[in-house]
C-alpha cells in the first residue's frame, strides 16, 4: 500500500503537521523533517532505531524512562530524544560506549524488578521490554530478587477480554496516556509516588467495575506483558496477519486479523486505518467470537412450511428448491409477486448482486435495504438539497472543527472511535452543543470546554431547526457570500421568507420543543459565529415522520451559515451499520439503480440494460412497508432475504410477523437462525466479514477492503449464493472473484468510475466521488460546486408538523429508543460474545417523577403499552431524561421494544418513527402475551433446528 | 385490494402534503406531491390510488385530491 509512513512500524512519537522543514544530521545522516519532530522520530524515519520504552507514535512523548537518551553536539547531558524536538543544523549521536553503559544501567533496574518468566510469558516474542534487553545487550542483573519488588502483585481477570497483570508493569504510564489521549475516557491513573507507584482503574477498581470501556488502547500501548488480550494468553503469538474492515459500525475501522492459521488470535486496529489511524472499540476490537459461535447455521435447510422441522440438503437441493418455488410463484401470481432485502452488513459486491438478481434475475423493482429503517431520510433530504446523497466530510475534519452541533446522535456509544476523535477535539477547546431528549455522555467527556444541551422533547426536532434558522436569519448571521455564489437565489429567498416569519422564532416554538428560547437563541449565535462549524447526526433525526424534512432543514442551516464545502464543517450523517452507505450506493432502494440513478431516467436504465442483457422495470418497487402491506393482502408471496433481520429491527413487531406468515416462500440467508428466519421456508448459511472478499463504505464514504482469512464455515460466500440462486432461476451470472463484480459497478456508476480492487490496494481506501475529476478520490465534497441543477445549492422549505404519536390520557408518557457501546444493533452478533458482560438485557429507563408516580423502583418489571402492542422490561430510575420521555434499546430480541413502536413512518421515505411512541408503563408481575408466544415459538424453531441436525448427522 | 393497504396508502399521500403544505398555491403543492408519488411509487401503489381517486377519494386532503387527478390525466 502506497504510504507516506510504514503504518507496522512504531516512530516512537506522533507526526508533525508543520510544513517547514529543518535539517539535521543523525549518526552522520542527513534528514530533514517537519518541524516539531522529536529527534526520536527523526532518526526512526532514517531508520536509525534508538531504544525507547515509555515512547510510542500514538501518544505524546513523556520522557520518563530515559532509555532513548542521546547525545547532541553542543549540548549538555544526555537528553531523552522523545522529548527533545529536531533542530536545524543539530548533529546527534544515537549509539555510543557511554550511552550503551546508561541504557544498561536502565534496563538492568527495569528487569530486577520484573519476572524472568520470558519463555512462558504470553507476550513472548512481542514484548518490547524483553526487545530493548536485547538491543541494550543486557547481560547480567547485579540487584537480585530479594529486596522489595513487585513479583507478586495480583492480576486483574474482571475484564472478559484482557488481564492485566500488575507483577509485569514497568509504570511506563502508556495506558493511562492511551486512556486519554486516544480513547478519551480517562479510567486510568498512576496511583501512589515512587517504588508505590502503580497503573490503578477508577477509584481503584477492577477494570469491569471502573469507567473502562474496554476499547483496548491501554492493552495495545503496554509495551509488556502487562495488559494482555486473552485471547493471546491461550492461543499464544499469532503467526501472520491480514488488513481488514470492521463489520460493526458506520467507522469502518481498519484492523489487522492477526492469526494462527486460519484461527483468529486477535483484531489490533490498524494504524494505516484512515478512518480510525490505529484506535478501536469494544466491539471490533474484541467481539468477534460469534464468527465461529455454535449457533452458525453450518448447511442449507429447507422446509415446507414454517410449521415444520427443517431439513438439512445439499447447497444444490436447498438452491434448486428456492428456484422452484420462486419460479412457481410468478407464474401463478405475476412478476411483481416476489422481491428481496439486500444487506448493510455484507458487502457492497453483494449488495449490489441482491439487487441485480432482483432487477435482472426477478424482473421488477422490489428491492428494498434496512438502510428504509434508518438512513433513507438521509438519502432523500441530501439529494434535495446538496444534490448528493452522502455525508460531505472525513473524520478527521472534525479537528478542524470550532463548532460541533450533535443531533440526535451519540457517537461515544454508536460510533466510539470518531466518538473518541469528537472528544479529543472537544478537549482542545471546540464549542458542543447537544440536541437530544437524553443527556448523552459526550457531554460528560472530561475536559470539556464550552458546552450547551438543548433536551427537546422526542419529535420536535424539524421546530427546533427552524427555530435555529430564525435566529441565523433575523439577527443577520447569514454568509450573504457563499449563498450568493453558492445557493440558487429563487428557493433561497422563498426559503428565507418563509423562515423568517414569526412562527419560527424560538419564543414561539419553546412551547413545543420544551427549549428555552435563550438557549436557542444562544446556541445559533454559537454556530453561526465559530468559524468552522459542523453537525453531526444519527437516527435521532431519521426516525421520524419528519426525519427527511429535518435532514433538509440541518442541511438549510449549514448552507445558510456557509458551514459547507471545506474542512472543519460540513453536514455529517452518522450511519448505524458499517455498510449502510454502500448499501444505498449500491442501488438497493426500489426507485434507484446503483449510484442514485432514477430507474425511470432512460439514458441510465439503457447503460444497465445493455450490460446486463435484459430490460428493466422504469416503475419503482415496493418498499420494505409496503412489501409487508401488500403481502398481507395476499399480492405479495416470496422474498429473499440477505443478511437482515427484519422481524426484529422493523417496528410494528406483530404486522411484520403477520406479513411473514402470509409468505408462501421466504428465503433467509444469514449466519444465525434470526428472528426471520423462524418464519422462512429456505435457510442459507451466510458468511461473516472475515469469511470473505469485498468491500464496504463508511459513512465518510470511504471504501475500504474486506479480505478473507478463513474459509467460509459452509462453504461459500454470500456473493457466490446469490450467483447459484440466479444461475438456478435462469438469470446467469458468472463471477469469480468479488473484484470483477466492482470492475461491473465501477462501470455502471458514475461516482465509482475509478474505483478497483487494484485501485484499493495502491491506495489503501477511496472516497467516492472517484472518477476522472477525483481519480484517488473526495475526501471533501461540494468543494467548487453541488452536483444538482445548475451547481447550486437548494434551500429547502421545511414546515414543522407534529407527529400524530402524541402523549395521551391513555398514552401519557413518550418512548424514545436508542443504542449502548457494548451491543450493536439487533445484537444478533455481540449477545454471542462476552459483550454481554455489560449488557444483558434492554431495560426502560424512567425520569424519578414519573417512576414515583407510578411507585417504580430499580429493577421492577414494568409493563409497556403503546396502540401497538404491549411488553415487559424491567425498570432503571435515571435523570438522563425529562420527565415523561422514557428510554430503551432494543439488542435483545425478546424484549420486544419493537412490538410497541408503531408503524408511523417519515412522510417521503417511511422511514418509521422508532424515536417517539406514545406509552404507558405500570408495574406488572409477568411477561407480555406476546413475549409468551415469542418464547414458545424461539423453543419450537430451535428444536426444528436440532432434529435436522440429529437426523443429517444419522443419515452420514 | 385490502382495506388496511387503501388506508396506509391514503395516510401517506395526506402525509405527503400536509408536509409539502407551504411549498406554494395548491396547485403548487398538488404538483409537488405528484411528482413525489411518480418518483417513489410502485406500479400497483398507484394504480390503487387511482382507483380510490375515480371513485371520489373521500378521504384525501385536497391537495393531495388534485395530485392524484393530475397523475390520472398525465396516465390517460
Ligand atoms: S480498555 Fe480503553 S477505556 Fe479501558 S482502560 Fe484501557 S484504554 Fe481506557
Ligand atoms: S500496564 Fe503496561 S503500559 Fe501501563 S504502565 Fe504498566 S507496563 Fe506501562
Ligand atoms: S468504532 Fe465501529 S468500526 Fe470501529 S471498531 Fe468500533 S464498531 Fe468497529
Ligand atoms: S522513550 Fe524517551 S524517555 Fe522513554
Amino acid at each position: 500500500m502506497l504510504q507516506h509512513f510504514d503504518p507496522n512500524k512504531d516512530y516512537g512519537t506522533p507526526a508533525s503537521l508543520s510544513e517547514k522543514l529543518v535539517t539535521l544530521e543523525i549518526d552522520g545522516v542527513e534528514i530533514s523533517v517537519p518541524e516539531g519532530t522529536s529527534v526520536m522520530r527523526a532518526a526512526a524515519l532514517a531508520d536509525i532505531n534508538i531504544p525507547k520504552l515509555c515512547a510510542t507514535d500514538n501518544l505524546e512523548s513523556f520522557g520518563s524512562c530515559r532509555i532513548c537518551a542521546v547525545q547532541i553536539e553542543g549540548r549538555r547531558g544526555t537528553p531523552a530524544s522523545c522529548t527533545t524536538p529536531a533542530e536545524a543544523g543539530m548533529k546527534v549521536t544515537t549509539q555510543n560506549e557511554k550511552l550503551a553503559k546508561l541504557r544498561r544501567n536502565i534496563m538492568e533496574l527495569y528487569i530486577s524488578d520484573h519476572p524472568l518468566d520470558c519463555l512462558t510469558c504470553p507476550a513472548n516474542g512481542d514484548c518490547e521490554l524483553q526487545d530493548m534487553a536485547g538491543a541494550v545487550g543486557l547481560r547480567e542483573v547485579r540487584y537480585g530478587f530479594d529486596g522489595e519488588n513487585h513479583l507478586d502483585a495480583p492480576k486483574d481477570t474482571s475484564n472478559p477480554y484482557f488481564t492485566f497483570d500488575a507483577s509485569k508493569c514497568i509504570v511506563c504510564s502508556r495506558c493511562v496516556r492511551a486512556c486519554s489521549e486516544v480513547q478519551g475516557t480517562f479510567a486510568l491513573t498512576i496511583d501512589g509516588r515512587g517504588f508505590d507507584s502503580k497503573v490503578a482503574a477508577g477509584q481503584n477498581e477492577d477494570f469491569l467495575d471502573s469507567e473502562c470501556v474496554s476499547c483496548g488502547a491501554c492493552v495495545q500501548a503496554c509495551p509488556t506483558a502487562t495488559l494482555m488480550e486473552n485471547s493471546v494468553i491461550e492461543m499464544g503469538q499469532p503467526e501472520h496477519s491480514v488488513v481488514t474492515t470492521c463489520a460493526y459500525c458506520g467507522v469502518g475501522c481498519s484492523f489487522k486479523a492477526e492469526m494462527k492459521g486460519d484461527q483468529v488470535v486477535r483484531m489490533v486496529p490498524y494504524k494505516g486505518g484512515e478512518a480510525n489511524h490505529g484506535h478501536s472499540c469494544v466491539k471490533g476490537r474484541f467481539a468477534f467470537g460469534y464468527a465461529t459461535h455454535k449457533d452458525r447455521i453450518r448447511a442449507p435447510m429447507i422446509r415446507d412450511s414454517i410449521d415444520q422441522p427443517w431439513k438439512e440438503v445439499s447447497w444444490e437441493e436447498a438452491i434448486g428448491f428456492a428456484a422452484r418455488r420462486l419460479k412457481e410463484i410468478q407464474a401463478e401470481h405475476g412478476r411483481e409477486s416476489i422481491g428481496g432485502i439486500t444487506s448493510s452488513r455484507c458487502t457492497n459486491e453483494e449488495t449490489y448482486l441482491v439487487q441485480k438478481l432482483i432487477r435482472a434475475g426477478f424482473g421488477n423493482n422490489n428491492t428494498d435495504t434496512c438502510a428504509r429503517v434508518c438512513h433513507s431520510p438521509t438519502g432523500y433530504g441530501l439529494k434535495q438539497t446538496l444534490g448528493e446523497s452522502a455525508g460531505t466530510q472525513t473524520f478527521d475534519s472534525v479537528m478542524q472543527s470550532d463548532c460541533v452541533l450533535v443531533i440526535g446522535a451519540n457517537p461515544t456509544d454508536a460510533h466510539p472511535v470518531f466518538g473518541s476523535l469528537m472528544r479529543r477535539r472537544l478537549r482542545e477547546g471546540a464549542s458542543l452543543i447537544v440536541a437530544d431528549p437524553r443527556h448523552i455522555d459526550l457531554l460528560d467527556t472530561p475536559h470539556l470546554n464550552d458546552s450547551m444541551h438543548l433536551p427537546l422533547r422526542p419529535g420536535t426536532n424539524v421546530a427546533l431547526v427552524n427555530a435555529l434558522a430564525h435566529v441565523v436569519v433575523t439577527e443577520g448571521l447569514e454568509d450573504k457570500e457563499f449563498i450568493a455564489s453558492r445557493c440558487e437565489g429563487d428557493a433561497y429567498s422563498k426559503w428565507r421568507d418563509f423562515i423568517s416569519d414569526e412562527r419560527h422564532s424560538p419564543e414561539h416554538m419553546e412551547a413545543v420543543t420544551g427549549v428555552a428560547a435563550a438557549d436557542i437563541r444562544q446556541a445559533a449565535r454559537t454556530y453561526a459565529t465559530a468559524g468552522n462549524a459542523a453537525i453531526y447526526y444519527g437516527l435521532g433525526v431519521t426516525e421520524h415522520s419528519q426525519g427527511s424534512t429535518m435532514v433538509m432543514g440541518i442541511a438549510n442551516l449549514a448552507l445558510a451559515t456557509g458551514n459547507i464545502g471545506r474542512e472543519g464543517v460540513g453536514v455529517n450523517p452518522l450511519r448505524g451499520q458499517n455498510n449502510v452507505q454502500g448499501s444505498c450506493d449500491m442501488g438497493s432502494f426500489p426507485h434507484e439503480l446503483p449510484g442514485y440513478q432514477h430507474v425511470a431516467d432512460p439514458v441510465a436504465r439503457g447503460r444497465f440494460e445493455a450490460v446486463w442483457g435484459v430490460e428493466i422495470d422504469h416503475e419503482p418497487g415496493l418498499r420494505i412497508p409496503n412489501m409487508f402491506d401488500a403481502a398481507i393482502a395476499g399480492q405479495f408471496r416470496a422474498m429473499y432475504v440477505q443478511g437482515e433481520d427484519i422481524a426484529q429491527s422493523d417496528p410494528n413487531t406483530q404486522h411484520v410477523e403477520q406479513a411473514l406468515r402470509a409468505l408462501d416462500c421466504l428465503i433467509v440467508q444469514d449466519i444465525f437462525l434470526n428472528e426471520t428466519a423462524k418464519f422462512a421456508h429456505v435457510l442459507l448459511p451466510g458468511s461473516t466479514f472475515l469469511e470473505k472478499n469485498g468491500t464496504f463504505t463508511n459513512a465518510e464514504r470511504r471504501i475500504n477492503r474486506v479480505r478473507k482469512v478463513m474459509p467460509p464455515i459452509a462453504g461459500k460466500e454470500d456473493w457466490e449464493v446469490t450467483v447459484e440462486l440466479s444461475n438456478a432461476l435462469g438469470y446467469p451470472m458468472n463471477y469469480s472473484h468479488p473484484s470483477e463484480i466492482m470492475d461491473e459497478i465501477a462501470s455502471l456508476t458514475p461516482s465509482f468510475k475509478n474505483v478497483s480492487y487494484e485501485k484499493l490496494e495502491q491506495e489503501g481506501s477511496l472516497q467516492w466521488p472517484c472518477n476522472d475529476e477525483h481519480p484517488v478520490g473526495s475526501p471533501i465534497m461540494h468543494v467548487e460546486n453541488f452536483p444538482i441543477g445548475d451547481g447550486k445549492a437548494h434551500f429547502a422549505i421545511t414546515e414543522f408538523v407534529a407527529t400524530t404519536e402524541r402523549s395521551s390520557r391513555r398514552y401519557p408518557l413518550l418512548l424514545t429508543t436508542g443504542r449502548i457501546l457494548s451491543q450493536y444493533n439487533v445484537g444478533a452478533q455481540t449477545r454471542r460474545t462476552d459483550n454481554q458482560a455489560w449488557h444483558d438485557e434492554d431495560i426502560l429507563e424512567v425520569h424519578p417523577h414519573d417512576a414515583e408516580e407510578r411507585g417504580i423502583k430499580d429493577g421492577d418489571w414494568l409493563g409497556i403499552s403503546s396502540r401497538a402492542g404491549h411488553t415487559v422490561l424491567r425498570a432503571l430510575v435515571s435523570e438522563r431524561m425529562q420527565p415523561g420521555v422514557v428510554y430503551t434499546t432494543f439488542h435483545h430480541p425478546h424484549s420486544g421494544a419493537n412490538v410497541i413502536t408503531t408503524d408511523n413512518s417519515d412522510w417521503a421515505t417511511n422511514c418509521p418513527e422508532y424515536k417517539v411512541t406514545a406509552v404507558q408503563v405500570e408495574k406488572v408481575t409477568q411477561p407480555s402475551e406476546w413475549q409468551k408466544n415469542f418464547h414458545d415459538n424461539h423453543e419450537r424453531q430451535q428444536s426444528f433446528l436440532k432434529e435436522a441436525a440429529a437426523a443429517a448427522a444419522e443419515a452420514q | 385490494m385490502s382495506q388496511s393497504e387503501m388506508d396506509r396508502l391514503v395516510q401517506m399521500i395526506n402525509q405527503i402534503a400536509i408536509n409539502n403544505i407551504s411549498a406554494g398555491d395548491e396547485n403548487a403543492v398538488a404538483e409537488m406531491i405528484a411528482g413525489h408519488v411518480q418518483k417513489f411509487w410502485s406500479r400497483r401503489m398507484k394504480q390503487m390510488l387511482g382507483e380510490y381517486t375515480e371513485q371520489g377519494g373521500e378521504e384525501l386532503h385536497p391537495a393531495a385530491k388534485l395530485a392524484a387527478e393530475k397523475l390520472l390525466s398525465q396516465a390517460a
